[in-house]
C-alpha cells in the first residue's frame, strides 16, 4: 500500500506521512477535484492494475473509500 | 485473427502520398488563461494536460477555411489537377453549417470536378483512422483512384471560456490527406470500435436537434449547455481501458511487433494522459511522439499535426512504418498500421486570415 500512498501524497502535495485511510479527501488540504480524481485512476493503475471509475471514485470522502473501492473489484 | 477491441479490416491498392496541415497564426500561451483562473489555477491543470501554447482561430475563420488552405497546397506540391480527384471527404464536429456539408463548399472553392463524390461525416478524435479507412476502402472498391482528406476541428468556438475542465486544452488545425490508387502489395490494417454509452461523457448538450438538457443530467449543473461538456474522469478511464488493447490487436493484426514500427501516433489528448498510455503499452518515448505542449489537443486533427510537425522530414526522406491511433468522444475509436514510405508531402502551414 506503501506505493499507493506515496502516490495520493503526490497528488494532494502533501507529506507521505499525512496520508492515512481516514485522510479526508474533502479537507483543507485536498481538492478531491477531477485532475484529483484523473490522477487517482491512472496511480490505482500503476499500483494495482486495477481501473477504478471516475464517478465511483466523486463519491469517496476518505482515503479508506478508495481502498475498499480497489478491494471490491479486487474480489469481484 | 478477430480483435476484441473493434472491426478488424485489411486493405489494399492504395497509398498515402501526401499530408498537409494549416493551423491559425494566432498563438495563446498559458498567461491568456492567468485572469480566469488564476496563475496557481492555470498551473494545476498545465500540469496535467501538457499544454503549453495553442492556435485559435480568428471568428470569422473555420475547420473548412483550414482545411481549404492545406488543400490548395497539397495540391499544389502534388501538382494534382483537381479534376482527378474522385472523391473528398471532410471530417469534423465544427463543420461550416449545419446544412449543407461543408465538403462541397471544398468542392467548389478547389474547383474539383462535379464528378465527385463529397460528403461529410461526423466524427472528433476518432476521426483521421476512420478517413483513411474509409477513402482507402473506396479505392479498393473501384469507387475512386484519387480521395482527398479534409480533416479538422476548431473546438476554441465550442468550449466555454470559463470552463477549467476544456477552456485551457484545446486548439484549432485543419488538414488535407491525399491517398491513391497504388499496386496489391501497398497494404493498410484497421481496427474500427464504438461504443455509444460514453456519448453523454462529452457532449454539447444543445444547438442540434434534441436537448440533452432535460435528461436531468447532474453533472451538467452550473454549465453553458451551448458549450462542450467534458467529464475527464470518464474519458480518461474509456482511454484506459480501450486502447491498450487497440494498440496491441492492431501491432499483431498487421502481423508486426513493436520493434517493427518506427513511430505509434497517438491522438494527442492529454499530456498526462499520454504518458500514462506510453508507460502501459511499454512504448519508448522516442517511438511515440508528443506534440500536445504547441498546439493543445486538435481533435481529430492531432495524427496528421504529428505527421507534418516535427517528424516530417522523416517521413518523406526515409518513409516510416506507423501506428495510428484514435480515441474519443462517441465513444469511437479506430487504429490503422500503414508504411508510410510513399508520403512525398508533409508540411505545416499557417492560416493567414484574410
Amino acid at each position: 500500500m506503501s506505493e499507493f500512498y506515496e502516490g495520493m501524497a503526490e497528488i494532494f502535495e502533501v507529506n507521505v506521512n499525512q496520508i492515512s485511510s481516514d485522510f479526508d479527501l474533502h479537507g483543507a488540504d485536498a481538492p478531491w477535484d477531477s485532475l484529483a480524481i484523473v490522477s487517482t485512476i491512472a496511480l490505482v493503475d500503476d499500483c494495482f492494475n486495477i481501473m477504478l471509475d471516475g464517478q465511483s471514485l466523486t463519491a469517496c470522502n476518505f482515503v479508506s473509500d478508495i481502498e475498499a473501492l480497489i478491494s471490491s473489484v479486487k474480489s469481484a | 485473427m478477430k480483435a476484441e477491441s473493434g472491426r478488424n479490416i485489411h486493405v489494399t491498392g492504395s497509398k498515402v502520398v501526401g499530408v498537409v496541415s494549416c493551423v491559425p497564426k494566432k498563438e495563446v500561451r498559458n498567461e491568456y488563461f492567468h485572469s480566469t483562473f488564476t496563475e496557481q489555477g492555470v498551473t494545476d491543470v498545465i500540469k496535467m494536460i501538457g499544454v503549453q501554447t495553442r492556435r485559435w482561430v480568428d471568428d470569422n475563420v473555420s475547420a473548412g477555411d483550414l482545411c481549404l488552405a492545406a488543400g490548395k497546397k497539397l495540391l499544389n506540391d502534388l501538382n494534382w489537377d483537381p479534376s482527378t480527384i474522385d472523391a473528398l471527404i471532410f471530417i469534423s464536429q465544427t463543420p461550416d453549417y449545419r446544412l449543407p456539408s461543408t465538403a462541397l463548399t471544398l468542392q467548389r472553392e478547389m474547383k474539383i470536378s462535379q464528378r465527385c463524390i463529397a460528403f461529410d461525416i461526423n466524427l472528433g478524435c476518432s476521426g483521421y483512422p476512420y478517413a483513411l479507412w474509409l477513402g482507402m476502402t473506396m479505392i479498393q472498391s473501384g469507387a475512386a483512384s484519387r480521395v482527398l482528406l479534409a480533416v479538422g476541428d476548431t473546438i476554441s468556438k465550442i468550449v466555454d471560456p470559463q470552463d477549467r475542465a476544456t477552456a485551457m486544452l484545446f486548439g484549432d488545425a485543419g488538414s488535407m490527406t491525399a491517398i491513391e490508387s497504388a499496386t496489391s502489395e501497398d497494404q493498410a490494417f484497421f481496427i474500427l470500435g464504438s461504443d455509444g454509452k460514453g456519448a453523454n461523457n462529452l457532449i454539447i448538450p444543445k444547438g442540434g436537434f434534441k436537448d440533452y438538457t432535460k435528461a436531468n443530467d447532474a453533472r451538467l449543473k452550473d454549465k453553458n449547455s451551448a458549450c462542450l461538456y467534458m467529464d475527464g474522469g470518464e474519458i480518461f478511464n474509456f482511454t484506459l481501458k480501450t486502447i491498450p488493447t487497440l494498440v496491441n490487436e492492431t501491432i499483431e493484426f498487421a502481423g508486426l511487433t513493436l520493434a517493427s514500427y518506427d513511430y505509434l501516433l497517438f491522438h494527442q489528448a492529454n499530456l498526462f494522459m499520454l504518458k500514462h498510455l506510453a508507460k502501459k503499452i511499454k512504448c519508448p518515448y522516442e517511438k511515440f511522439p508528443i506534440n500536445i505542449n504547441q498546439f493543445g489537443n486538435t481533435s481529430c486533427a492531432s495524427i496528421p499535426l504529428l505527421i507534418t510537425t516535427d517528424l516530417s522530414k522523416n517521413f518523406t526522406k526515409q518513409g516510416a512504418q506507423v501506428g495510428m491511433f484514435g480515441f474519443g468522444v462517441g465513444y469511437s475509436w479506430a487504429s490503422a498500421s500503414i508504411d508510410l514510405s510513399n508520403l512525398k508531402v508533409a508540411e505545416l502551414i499557417e492560416y493567414e486570415s484574410v
